[in-house]
């Protein structure tokens, strides 16, 4: 089974991704887990989120796998790891972080990757389709009252095209606020 | 009249077409320059009508237009209308005067036009989720 969880910051997707990926992990016989961390720390601020989290699910029994880019390679990790993909759940966090260094393969001077979005569509797809579950976490950027510059933009409408491909392949599709899911499609993962 | 709702790049267009059968010749599409055409069939980026306004606003204040109140006066010519709306209501309250009376004009003018409407939709990811 496939999820996506999407909302505005802080409204606890992680948390709820946590818990969603353990409850397929044990309905449906995948039970190696693999915690897909797709953020860069670039700075102390960065690294403090990253040992929170790390902490936060401690015990839940994920390994954590850091894949900054071509996410599907998560798929041949797990093999090299000895461990099934299509018997394992993995939870994706998050596609935002993933587009942004997909975008920026090399350093941050370099113009921006015209093709990330496409990479990042056909890489999530793939891991959707080898995996036994995977739950993907997205950022809803797209309700606020303001004109951004073009690269802006371009971000926001890539996520966006992200999101929408894979909500078109998600079995599940939940909008998270305040910790509470709104299911837009299919069933609550249990 | 249907009216549909949803952040930037969401797929409101798309619901049109596939939902209320918008074909491209009925769409009239805002901009923040132009005047609307109230008699469409669907008039799309309504949030780019309502910034129109506030940029007359701008360079003449003797005469404040109101986007909702343009509406009230056309009711005839939209009531059959599809029409699609930017939510931009979820950030912080801009700095600008100008975006912040932006979005009170484009906030007024949805609740207007979703007390009116027969169906309210908005899209999430290009899923449909009926308010109304």
């Amino acid at each position: 089974m496939n999820v996506l969880i999407s909302g505005g910051s802080k409204n606890g997707k992680t948390a709820f991704a946590e818990r969603a990926a353990l409850a397929l992990a044990g309905s449906a016989s995948c039970g190696k887990r693999y915690y897909v961390a797709t953020m860069i720390p670039y700075d102390d601020e960065d690294r403090k989120r990253v040992e929170l989290h790390i902490e936060e699910r401690a015990g839940l029994g994920f390994t954590t796998l850091e894949i900054a880019r071509n996410i599907a390679s998560a798929l041949d990790l797990v093999k090299e790891d000895g461990a099934d993909p299509a018997a394992s759940t993995f939870l994706v966090d998050s596609t935002t972080a993933l587009l942004l260094n997909e975008m920026y393969p090399g350093d941050y001077s370099a113009p921006a990757d015209p093709m990330a979005a496409e990479r990042c569509r056909r890489g999530l797809a793939g891991l959707a389709r080898g995996a036994g579950n995977a739950v993907f976490v997205s950022d809803y950027i797209y309700s606020d009252a303001a004109r951004y510059d073009d690269f802006t933009e371009r971000y926001r409408a890539d996520l966006a095209s992200i999101d929408r491909a894979l909500a078109e392949i998600c079995d599940t599709v939940i909008e998270l606020s305040c910790g509470l899911a709104v299911v837009h499609k299919g069933g609550l993962p249990q | 009249m249907d009216l549909i709702i949803g952040g930037a790049y969401q797929g409101k267009l798309d619901c049109a077409r596939r939902t209320f059968g918008v074909r491209d010749e009925d769409i009239f599409t805002c901009t923040e320059t132009d005047s609307i055409a109230f008699g469409s069939r669907c008039i799309n980026r309504l949030e780019e009508f309502t910034l129109h306004c506030v940029r007359q606003n701008e360079e003449n204040r003797n005469e404040a237009l109101d986007a909702a109140e343009l509406f009230r006066r056309n009711r005839e010519s939209w009531r059959d209308s599809v029409l699609i709306c930017a939510d931009i209501f979820c950030g912080v309250v801009p700095l600008g005067a100008d975006m912040r009376a932006w979005r009170e004009m484009t906030g007024r003018l949805c609740a207007y036009l979703a007390s009116e409407a027969d169906t309210v939709t908005r899209v999430f990811c290009g899923l449909e989720q009926r308010l109304k």
